[in-house]
């Protein structure tokens, strides 16, 4: 699906990821852990051209989009949830589904509006609230149902549960895996709640100062024999 | 009679700080050409006016389109600089050069125009060709009218259509924008060209209240900031409070002092709306739209 070679990137003069060499399988859950400044937000934000890429390449469906601007990534159908400011705080719940379909045509718009709230049933009660109103599960459901109502094949999600309680986080792992069994969506996720994370995944990657330390199974990198020790520091930070 | 002047130039006011506050908010630029912008589409009226003989009523149409391209061509300058996000500070003395130029070209244009029609055109006044109805002049009624049907359309346009929520949605957030698939720069060059019409128009109607020097529109400007910075720079809604606030209480007050202490008070009108600025800016510098009237996001 998508296939990174040698990427070097960063915010200007700082750089953050040094030579990433990535791949991400179709309809299958990747996610990439690691300690905190390890890149892996950064990672997320060059796949989809938001800060500064000063070498490599990111084919996507062997198509290269290392230069391609992000507005032009969404009728690529390549979506990415960052992870705050994640819907508009001044719209309601309705105009932000709606704006999320903003390239498509409006009978779509109103079926995948349809969809997104088939898998939010959540939001169907709140459609005219506006999102600055919304607690912090809400507004993750509503940034994930704008991701459906988008047409995503490639979803970005960074960090979805964040501050969120456990049992909040957990509904949206199971969201998360529904998307990609239902609507074989192809998701690349990071994650701080590592473990859990990796459990519901498929593919893993592990980030260490801008650099890939572990690629391979999921499974593979939760019994990893080094898991534990970075583990431990992402928990303890 | 002094109040009727007063609500026409609020109505203008407001025309012209929701223009500066929406090029603000969508590309954090403070236009010192705003005033300037006025006072081109004065200038274009009192063209059509002597050489085609439209009255400056009629030509208002035609204003907003010549206003929309001053706007757009003004952000076409600015936007090297807006795409590079320079400090507030460069694009202020970009927008003032801007202001400059143009104040350079409107007094050349008056000295060609004056040639042209035989008599001086270095200023000029409408009222001569007002209509009245009861002893209130029609530009009470017509600068009501249009300040309401723009403020109207624009709330159709924001609210009632797909291309105002993109708007909006760029307004309040650019980067999540972009990742819907909103062309933020097309909003942004919208906003100019908007700004420019509404303060074109509201420079073809200036002319009937007071008149009007090439040097209009660097008087002006004081008002108009102090209307936006008054109502709040981050909300459109702010530049209808402002304009409302400052309109009224620069006639009122100074007319009020001017009844006691003497006419000499009439010069000192922008002195008002500078100190309703400073006492804003000291006490809610946000504004008062900017102010959170109680309402808090749930948890």
């Amino acid at each position: 699906m998508i296939e990174v070679r040698g990427l070097n990137a960063g915010y200007g003069k700082l750089q953050i990821l040094f030579g990433i060499d990535a791949h991400v399988e179709p309809h299958k859950i990747t996610t990439i852990v690691g300690p905190n400044g390890s890149g892996k937000s950064t990672f997320l934000k060059s796949l989809f051209g938001l800060n500064d890429i000063y070498s490599g390449q990111i084919i996507y469906k062997g198509q290269d989009i290392t230069r391609v601007p992000p507005y032009e990534k969404v009728r690529m159908k390549i979506a990415y949830l960052p992870q705050t400011g994640n819907v508009f705080v001044n719209l309601t719940v309705e105009e932000n589904l709606k704006i999320a379909g903003y390239v498509l045509d409006k009978a779509r718009v109103k079926e995948r509006i349809d969809v997104a709230l088939s898998v939010f049933p959540e939001l169907k009660k709140i459609l005219k609230r506006k999102a600055n109103t919304l607690s912090g599960g809400q507004r993750q459901f509503l940034a994930m149902g704008m991701a459906l109502v988008r047409e995503a094949e490639f979803l970005m999600l960074d960090e979805p549960t964040a501050q969120l309680s456990p049992k909040l986080a957990e509904v949206i792992f199971q969201k998360i895996i529904e998307m990609r069994d239902q609507f074989k969506l192809t998701i690349l996720l990071v994650e701080q709640n590592a473990k859990r994370a990796l459990e519901v995944s498929d593919n893993g990657y592990m980030f260490v100062s801008g650099k890939v330390a572990f690629a391979g199974g999921a499974k593979e990198l939760l019994e990893h024999e080094k898991f534990e020790e970075y583990f431990l520091g992402i928990s303890g930070s | 009679m002094v109040l009727e002047g007063a609500i026409i130039y609020s109505n203008l006011l407001v025309l012209l700080a929701l223009g500066l506050t929406l090029t603000y908010i969508t590309t954090n630029v403070p236009n010192f050409a705003q005033g300037s912008f006025a006072i081109v589409g004065s200038y274009i009226a009192v063209t059509l006016l002597r050489i085609f003989h439209i009255h400056p009523y009629f030509s208002l149409p035609f204003l907003l389109i010549a206003g929309a391209i001053v706007g757009f061509s003004t952000y076409l300058i600015l936007k090297p600089l807006v795409a590079r996000r320079a400090d507030v500070e460069i694009l202020m003395i970009a927008t003032l050069a801007i202001d400059l130029i143009l104040l350079g070209t409107i007094g050349a244009y008056s000295e060609i125009l004056s040639k042209i029609v035989g008599f001086t055109q270095a200023k000029f006044v409408f009222s001569q060709l007002d209509f009245s109805i009861f002893g209130i002049k029609g530009i009470f009624f017509v600068s009501i009218a249009v300040t309401l049907l723009l403020l109207f359309c624009l709330y159709l346009l924001l609210y009632k259509t797909k291309f105002g929520t993109a708007l909006r949605a760029s307004m309040e957030n650019p980067d999540l924008a972009e990742t819907m698939g909103i062309n933020v720069e097309q909003t942004r060059a919208f906003s100019w060209a908007l700004s420019g019409a509404l303060a074109a128009v509201a420079g073809g109607l200036l002319p009937f209240m007071q008149e009007i020097v090439p040097m209009t529109g660097d008087i002006i400007i004081i008002s108009i900031f102090a209307s936006s910075i008054v109502g709040g720079l981050t909300h459109i809604t702010g530049a209808l409070v402002g304009g409302y606030i400052i309109g009224l209480s620069e006639s009122l007050i100074t007319y009020y002092l001017s009844s006691i202490f003497g006419t000499g008070f009439l010069v000192y009108g922008k002195v008002v709306a500078l100190v309703i600025m400073i006492i804003t800016l000291l006490f809610v510098p946000s504004g008062i739209m900017g102010i959170n009237w109680g309402k808090r996001p749930k948890k």
